[in-house]
Formats: C-alpha cells, sequence, structure tokens
C-alpha cells in the first residue's frame, strides 16, 4: 500500500475496517504462483455506493468471490459491520445480510421469475436449510417476493421461466434475488454489462433507488465510466489485485497512478 | 420445464376465472388417481397384453421410478445404487414377516426406517462428491448391500434363492394365483390395495416436490453456486432428498414384497439400478410422470414384445417380415436402448412424456386455430 | 506443479498404519507358508485379472480425462474383444493369433462408430448425459451380442503352445496367463511412452489440461479425440481376446468388468494413467489374496466366521469406499478435476 503514498488521494481505507459495513485486512487470494488479490484493505462505510474499478484481470470479481466467500482467501480477515466473518461459509453470508449479483446471468432457469425470488425469499426466512415439506410455501413469503418483483418493475412478468426473459429483465430479477434476501451489504458484479442503452438506464436507475430508498451500502464492479462518475460515493482502484487507490470519483480521476496505470492506458486506446 | 414439475405455476393467469385452474394445480393427483384406476383394465384390453395380473408390478415400478427421480429429476443427482433401497424394503418386510412372525406393518415401519437411516448415512457421505464419484459410490454401496443379501448373515436374507415361504401377511389370501386383501371378512382384489399404496406414495412425491423444500431442491440443481450465493445450504438439502428418495422407494420394495410372496436376490442387483434410470431417462427425467410413463413403457414392452409371435398390423400379406420381426423383437432391449441413446442425444431430460406433451399441446392449438378460423 | 504440496508424498507412517502392513505382511507369510500353491495361484491370478482391468481402465481413464465423458460402453467393446475372438477362430476358423490382432482392430472400428456417432455430441454438455448415452449403447451392445452369439457362455480353444502349464514345484501356471501379463505389460508401456514421450502424447496432454488453449495453439483436438478413442477401444478389445482366451467369455462379462474399471479409475484418481496401473494392480491382487488371507485366518484363530464365502467380489467396492472417505480424489488424482 505504501506505494500511494506519494499520489494526492488518502488512504481512508486502512484502520477502521472493523466499523465499516463491510471491511477487510490483508486480504490475499493466491492460484498456485498468481496472486489474483493481493494484500486488499477495504472499508466501506455504512450507506456507501462504492465502485470498484480497474482492468480486466485486475481481481474486481475474485474479490467479490473472497468477499463471499464462493473462493476462501488465503490470508487476510472479513468483517461485516464490524464482526469478522472470514471463515463463515458462503451459504451463512446471505442470512448475516452479505449478497451479491453475479457478472453473467446466474438464474434458476426453469423456474418461472416468482419462484426464483421467492425460494429466496424463503431460504432468508427459514435458514439455510428447511425441512419444509407442507403446502406450496408460505402466502407471506410469496407477498414478498411479490413485492420485491414490483420494485423491480418484473411483476408482469412473474410467471415467465427465467430463461426466457431478455437479458436486461435477467439482469434485474438477478438484482431483485440479491435484494430478497433483505441485505444490509451488497455486491453487484457488472450489472450493466452487456446490456443496452435502454436497458442500462433501467439498471442503473434501480441501483440509484436501492441506494437511496433502502440506504444499503453497496459495492459496484463497474466498467462503465459515466456510470461509476455520475453515481458512486467514493471509487477503490484496482490493479493486478492491488489497490491502487480510493476516494471520490474526482480525486480518483486527478491521481497520477491512476491515470498511469488504468486511464493512460485507456487514452492510449484512443 | 413442465408446469407439473419445476413452474408450479398456480393457475392463476393462465386459465384465469377457469375452474380449470384448480384442475390444473391438482393434475398430478387427479391423473395419479386415474392412472391406478384405469391401468389394469388398460393392460388387460385384447389387443394389448390381454391379462391384467402384470398391472401390480408395473404400479409398484412406477412408484420406484418416480422415488428415483426426486434424484434425477428434481435434484440432479445420478445415483447407480436406488435398487438397494427398494431391496431393503423388500428384504426387511420379508425378514419381519417370515423371520420374526411379526405384522406386515411393523415390518414395514421398520423396512422404511432402516432404509431411512441407511440413506442418510449413505448421503453425507456422497452427495457433495462430483458427479462421477457420486456414481460410483453409490454403486459400490448398492454392490455392498447384494453382498450382503447374498451371503446370509445368520440366516436372515437366504442367500441366492432370497426369501420365499411365510413372507406373506395373513389377510392376504391367494385363490388359484390371484391375490385377494381378506380385512376382517370383507374381501376384495389385492389390485386396489396396490392400487392405493401406489396412489399415496406418489401424492407423497408430488406434495415433496411442490413444498418449499422441492422448489429449494430444483433450484439446487438449477444452479449450485447460485444457490449457496442465495444462502442456501446446498449438501443438507441433497441429503435430505436422497433420504426421502430412498424411504419411498423402500415404501414401494415392502408392496412388492406382498406382490411377489417375498423378496429376491434379483431385486438388489446393478440392473434393477440400471432398468430404473432407463425408465427415468426413456420416460422423461423433466416431468413427474416422465418415469411413471417410461416404467410403464419399459415393463410392458418386455412382457408385449417379448411374446411377440405375429404382427396382427396391416402386414399380413407380407408373413416373411412379420416372422422376421418377431424373432428380432425377443431382443427389445435393444430398440429400447436404442430409443434411450436417441433420447439422451436430442433432449436428455424430455423423454416420451415430454414428447407427448408436445404432440398434444401442437395438436390442442391447430385445433384451436382451426376453430377459430371457422 | 512444485507449488502445489501432494499430500501422499509424505511417508510418515502412524502407528495405525504401521500396524496395518504389519498385519499384511504377517498375513502374507503365513499364507505363503500355509498354502504355499493356493499362494502362487492366487498372486498370479490376481496380477491376471488386475491387469486385465488395467487394459480397460486405460482406456477409460484416457476417454474421461480427453472428452470429459464416463464411457459406460468401454465394458461392451471388452465383450466384444471376446466375441469377435470367438466368431473369428471358431466360426470363420482363423489362428488365434491373427484375432489377437484383427479383434482389437474391429473393436476400435466399432469405437469410431460410438464416437462419430453418438458421443461427438455430447462434448461439453452435462458430463451425465455422456454417461447415460453410453449406459444405453452398453445395453444394445449387449443385446445384440445375445442375439448374435446366444446368452450361453462361450469360449475359444487356445493354441497348443499356449494351453501347456509352467510347473513351479508347488504349483502349475497355464502359459495363457503368463501371455496376458506380458502383453498387457507391454501395452501399458506402449501407452505410457505414447503419452508421456512423443509429440502426439504431448498435445494430448495439453488437451486434457487445457482443450481450448491446446486448440488455440492450433492442435486439431478432433483428430486427437477419435485417435485416442480407438486407441482406447482396441486396447478394451485386446484385453477381451486375452480373457475370452483365457477362461471364455458371457453377456454379463461387460458389466461386470466396466464396474470393476471404473473403480479402477476412480481407486487410481480420474485423470491419472499411473494411477489407474497402481489401482488395477492393487484391486487385483485384494480381490485374489483377500479371501486367501481369510480363510488363512479362520485356520490359524479357529475362528471360521472370518472365512466370508465371496468376499473377493466385495473387495474392490470396499477399497474404493475406503480410499474414496480418505483420500477424495483417489490416490492419484489432480485437484479440482470433473468435481
Amino acid at each position: 500500500m505504501s506505494e500511494t503514498d506519494t499520489s494526492t488521494t488518502e488512504r481512508t481505507d486502512t484502520g477502521d475496517a472493523q466499523t465499516a459495513a463491510l471491511g477487510s485486512t490483508g486480504l490475499t487470494k493466491r492460484f498456485g504462483g498468481i496472486v489474483a488479490v493481493d494484500d486488499v484493505d477495504l472499508a466501506v462505510p455504512e450507506g456507501e455506493l462504492r465502485a470498484i474499478i480497474g482492468p480486466n484481470g485486475a481481481g474486481k470479481t475474485t474479490l467479490f468471490n473472497v468477499l463471499t466467500h464462493a473462493l476462501a482467501p488465503t490470508d487476510g480477515t472479513v468483517y461485516l459491520h464490524g464482526e469478522e466473518i472470514t471463515d463463515l461459509s458462503q451459504e451463512q453470508r446471505p442470512h448475516r445480510g452479505l449478497a451479491r449479483s453475479f457478472q453473467s446471468n446466474q438464474l434458476f432457469n426453469e423456474l418461472s421469475v416468482l419462484e426464483n425470488v421467492r425460494v429466496v425469499v424463503q431460504t432468508i426466512e427459514s435458514g439455510p436449510f428447511s425441512f419444509d415439506l407442507l403446502g406450496e410455501g408460505r402466502s407471506q413469503h410469496r407477498e414478498q417476493a411479490l413485492d420485491i418483483l414490483d420494485s423491480v418493475g418484473l411483476t408482469d412478468k412473474r410467471e415467465v421461466t427465467a430463461k426466457n426473459l431478455s437479458h436486461g429483465d435477467q439482469r434485474r430479477l438477478g438484482i431483485a434475488m440479491a435484494l430478497a434476501t433483505d441485505p444490509s451489504v451488497l455486491l453487484l458484479d457488472e450489472p450493466t454489462s452487456g446490456l443496452g442503452t435502454n436497458e442500462t438506464g433501467l439498471v442503473t436507475d434501480l441501483i440509484e433507488s436501492v441506494h437511496q430508498d433502502l440506504g444499503l451500502t453497496l459495492l459496484l464492479i463497474e466498467h462503465d465510466m459515466d456510470i461509476v462518475l455520475s453515481i458512486s460515493d467514493r471509487v477503490t482502484v484496482l490493479d493486478q489485485g492491488r489497490v491502487l487507490a480510493t476516494g471520490t470519483p474526482d480525486e480518483v480521476r486527478g491521481d497520477e497512478e491512476v491515470q498511469e496505470a488504468y486511464l493512460g492506458g485507456m487514452r492510449e486506446e484512443l | 420445464m413442465s408446469d407439473e414439475s419445476a413452474t408450479n405455476r398456480t393457475g392463476e393467469g393462465l386459465v384465469s376465472g377457469l375452474p380449470l385452474g384448480a384442475l390444473n394445480r391438482y393434475k398430478v393427483p387427479i391423473g395419479s388417481v386415474l392412472l391406478v384406476i384405469l391401468l389394469r383394465p388398460l393392460v388387460s384390453m385384447e389387443f394389448l397384453l390381454g391379462y391384467g395380473s402384470v398391472a401390480n408390478t408395473i404400479l409398484i415400478w412406477m412408484l420406484f421410478a418416480a422415488s428415483f427421480n426426486l434424484l434425477l429429476g428434481y435434484t440432479g443427482l445420478l445415483s447407480f445404487g436406488h435398487a438397494m433401497f427398494l431391496g431393503i424394503g423388500a428384504y426387511v418386510t420379508a425378514i419381519g414377516l417370515s423371520r420374526f412372525s411379526s405384522s406386515f406393518v411393523l415390518s414395514a415401519v421398520v423396512a422404511l426406517a432402516l432404509a431411512g437411516v441407511a440413506a442418510y448415512l449413505i448421503g453425507r457421505i456422497t452427495v457433495q462428491k462430483g458427479e462421477i464419484y457420486f456414481a460410483m459410490l453409490t454403486l459400490a454401496f448398492g454392490t455392498t448391500a447384494h453382498f450382503i443379501a447374498n451371503y446370509n448373515p445368520a440366516g436372515l436374507t437366504g442367500g441366492t434363492t432370497g426369501i420365499a415361504g411365510g413372507a406373506v401377511p395373513a389377510w392376504i389370501e391367494t385363490e388359484r394365483g390371484l391375490k385377494y386383501v381378506n380385512l376382517g371378512g370383507f374381501q376384495f382384489d389385492w389390485y386396489w390395495l396396490v392400487a392405493a399404496a401406489v396412489l399415496v406414495g406418489l401424492v407423497v412425491l408430488w406434495q415433496i416436490v411442490r413444498s418449499p423444500f422441492g422448489r429449494t431442491l430444483i433450484a439446487i440443481r438449477e444452479n449450485k453456486e447460485l444457490a449457496r450465493a442465495m444462502g442456501i445450504n446446498t449438501y443438507r438439502y441433497k441429503v435430505w432428498a436422497f433420504t426421502l428418495s430412498g424411504v419411498v422407494a423402500a415404501y414401494a420394495g415392502t408392496i412388492l414384497e406382498i406382490n411377489e410372496q417375498g423378496a429376491t436376490l434379483s431385486l438388489l442387483t446393478v440392473e434393477t439400478s440400471g432398468d430404473v434410470i432407463l425408465m427415468t431417462v426413456l420416460g422423461g427425467a423433466n416431468y413427474f410422470f416422465g418415469p411413471v410413463a417410461g416404467a410403464f413403457v419399459w415393463l410392458f414392452a418386455e412382457d408385449y414384445l417379448t411374446d411377440f409371435e405375429m404382427l396382427v398390423l396391416p402386414l399380413k400379406e407380407v408373413p416373411i417380415v412379420s416372422l422376421e420381426l418377431a424373432g428380432v423383437l425377443a431382443y427389445w432391449q435393444f430398440f429400447l436402448g436404442l430409443l434411450f441413446v436417441i433420447a439422451v442425444l436430442i433432449a436428455p431430460r424430455e423423454g416420451i412424456w415430454g414428447l407427448l406433451r408436445d404432440s398434444i399441446e401442437t395438436l390442442y392449438d391447430r385445433l384451436r386455430t382451426g376453430e377459430e378460423d371457422v | 506443479m512444485n507449488a502445489i504440496p501432494i499430500p501422499g508424498t509424505q511417508r510418515s507412517i502412524t502407528p495405525a498404519g504401521g500396524i496395518v502392513w504389519g498385519v499384511l505382511v504377517l498375513l502374507t507369510v503365513m499364507s505363503a507358508i500355509v498354502r504355499p500353491g493356493l499362494f502362487v495361484d492366487q498372486v498370479i491370478g490376481g496380477l491376471v485379472y488386475g491387469l486385465v482391468l488395467v487394459l480397460i481402465a486405460l482406456g477409460l481413464s484416457i476417454v474421461l480425462g480427453l472428452l470429459g465423458i464416463v464411457n459406460f460402453a468401454h465394458g461392451a467393446l471388452f465383450m466384444l474383444g471376446a466375441y469377435f475372438t470367438f466368431q473369428l477362430m471358431e466360426v470363420w476358423g482363423v489362428s488365434f493369433w491373427v484375432a489377437l490382432i484383427v479383434a482389437p482392430l474391429g473393436v476400435g472400428l466399432v469405437g469410431v462408430a460410438i464416437e462419430r456417432g453418438v458421443l461427438r455430441h455430447l462434448y461439453d454438455k452435462n458430463p451425465l448425459n455422456g454417461l447415460l448415452a453410453t449406459f444405453g449403447i452398453a445395453l444394445m451392445l449387449g443385446e445384440a451380442t445375445r442375439a448374435i452369439w446366444g446368452g450361453t457362455p462361450r469360449s475359444v480353444v487356445a493354441p497348443q503352445i499356449l494351453s501347456m502349464s509352467f510347473d513351479l514345484g508347488v504349483t502349475t501356471v497355464s502359459r495363457i496367463r503368463l501371455f496376458t501379463v506380458a502383453v498387457a505389460v507391454v501395452v501399458i508401456a506402449a501407452v505410457y511412452l505414447l503419452i508421456e514421450r512423443t509429440d502426439f502424447g504431448l498435445s494430448v496432454r495439453a488437451g486434457v489440461l487445457d482443450r481450448e488453449m491446446a486448440e488455440f495453439l492450433g492442435v486439431n483436438m478432433n483428430v486427437r479425440f477419435i485417435s485416442m478413442f480407438v486407441l482406447g477401444a482396441a486396447i478394451a478389445g485386446l484385453g477381451g481376446v486375452l480373457r475370452g482366451a483365457a477362461v471364455g467369455m458371457d453377456v454379463g462379462m461387460a458389466n461386470q468388468f466396466i464396474i470393476l474399471a471404473f473403480v479402477v479409475v476412480v481407486v487410481g484418481g480420474i485423470g491419472s494413467l499411473f494411477g489407474s496401473v497402481v489401482a488395477g494392480l492393487l484391486i487385483g491382487g485384494a480381490s485374489y489374496l483377500t479371501p486367501l488371507y481369510l480363510s488363512t485366518l479362520a485356520e490359524v484363530t479357529t475362528l471360521e466366521f472370518i472365512n466370508i464365502p465371496g468376499i473377493g467380489g466385495l473387495v474392490p467396492y470396499l477399497v474404493m469406499i475406503v480410499v474414496l472417505l480418505a483420500r477424495p480424489r483417489g490416490l492419484f488424482g489432480q485437484e479440482g478435476f470433473l468435481e
């Protein structure tokens, strides 16, 4: 981290990992000889919308995987609202308020839109395992699921099989499912990638409303700089698994090292 | 996916305002009732088999296959050892009846409990392995069960001959090869008890599938990673799916025990486990009634094609062809195997039932558009 | 590779392990002394049996590693090798030595038909589909065999030179068994050299590790798939010729041997040819020696219940359950392979 000392960006992320909504210290993931996530210190305060940016292969998705324990970290500690959760299993985390969406459209393809959300609602309400063999599910779970579908604008499509949805609707359903876990911290992995302008706008609006209306803490991996600059409170730049800089969009934009590593490369392309 | 399996449409919106909604919602139990009532008259028809006794066996195998599909179709687990649970059901019941002179109900309850415990323990150490490892481990446990029955520990299982004598409850009467149930002076055909018992089993499976538990199994089958990320403990769900599937299979085994008047070693063979896989996939693992249809086709073909001697269809004028067919049809498994391979290649989860549904839907659509044209 | 520690390479013997090894050695010595003739018989029997298993397992392992498909029909190919030998020798009157070459080639052709007709469509699909499709093919080949050659067991008359026996003093060993050992060892060594020491083998191994990358580098994986599949089929067919000549054939041998070969592959570790060889010998030996050990033990301790009849048939599965519980990836399996 010392390499960022000379930059204009402050490294406010260290030290307060344990008081943040989501924090990490020294988080590292190695695959054999490759270090995908390298000594990452993170501290995202309550209610912040944090964008994670960085070139392809910077380790952004791996960072999400390690934060959610889809992959066990090689080293380091993860905190959720001040509580250490490093060894908490992946399926336990949504029950503690940490949820995520996936970059590619990961859905329960053969289930209907409503069923997709309802399965998540009933999991969160009844626990990681519930031997509930009666009826067709509680009506309150169904109502909750319908409410969530309403909030993302998928009510009309509730009976459609998930695999038959349009790309943008699939993305919205993915976010709806993450929301159905009633999270306090939500990680969104490139929610707008592969979407058209129109759909991108809808999804961006959805993210903003989730952030403002529900007051969630959000981590957002995003490639589209316009979105990053317009909606995020602060930005963390990853490069080769390390944190290059963290700051407000303007601070990060002015950071020489970031320009060098990231925007610089883009300019060359232009 | 079909309505009765994955997307349990609650009816509304599809057929709004019509009583068809309830019909749609309960079509599996309604279909099951029709099935158990109609199967014997159907196969007894002159141009089919002409005799009804095989209907008992077919019904029991339908339930066995449906229990297997809770694993393959709904949870996505391919077990090569499902015969083990059918065998436990039949053997423990037979042992209770013949060796301990206990009542059928008690023996059957013990059988289901033992099958449940065995399935739970085996499930705990196998379900989280990769597909191939799971298949091989279940095969190994199935072979072990076969070995134990063949080994005849303490003279309980009867070795290669199985258990044949004294293994029928007192309320079963046999007259001229036909079985009757005699409960308190009230006598009725054994078929109807089989029908009722299989109906109960099918409805139980249907309830499991449509329950929150069953929905979660489908979610796990569809996307394990997502299920975990959404807070589902996939391991425990799989273990319990394996356990429930094993218990229902054992339940089928207890009925089979009376039907066959004992337990035979062939129930525990790898071939039995293989047959149930073939039936399920051939019938259509995607659908509740898929394995039921598969079991019917398989067992019907076994009886119908093996006894096939002359082709009565309009080919009479070409007798040489029909004669040759008879010889070839003795190897009916070859053709079902071919059908099976084609099914796996084209639509591995659809099977005969999926094909049937598609054609009926197409036909229905055509009829309806035809009406509108008029 | 050097960064990944392999647990099995740490050779620290625990007290419990020491006791197990001690008991095994003691039993071996005891059995050899009490019944030397039977002991040598069983050792050679286990070796022959294990090597035939390895011949089937090799093809299975190659196809599984390369194509990600569990070829259930591989046992049927083994069976066809035996029945082709019967057809060639007893029906067409061809000599055994011709059958030894022609039958495996014929099985290889059947392999081409299966690969082109069915398996080709299943690459990169759910591995369950490959398992199911080949399960259906195995059923078809079994029924076809029953239709053509009948359901009763068949046998062939081995040539004069192989039907004689060696006298080892304590027992006699038929030459066909030693011939089986010799052929199997040569074939296994040849496959090893092909995979490990040739450019062709290098490209195949690259394909196993990362097919997309290998294709990107200009390797025509299709040609390699077919040739490896045919090679695997032919080797299984050769196993069938040897087995058929030594003990005869029946329709049940397909299922019996495919399941055992699977066990061998799983115990050895999926993706490891060396593991398959070790596991094959281990399981062959254990299947033949366990009954002897138990009966010796029963005789010495006069505890008759230890002598379990037919235990040999169960041993492979017990070995597999134990190995998989202790080492989930098998003896030499790689991390993350088909999990």
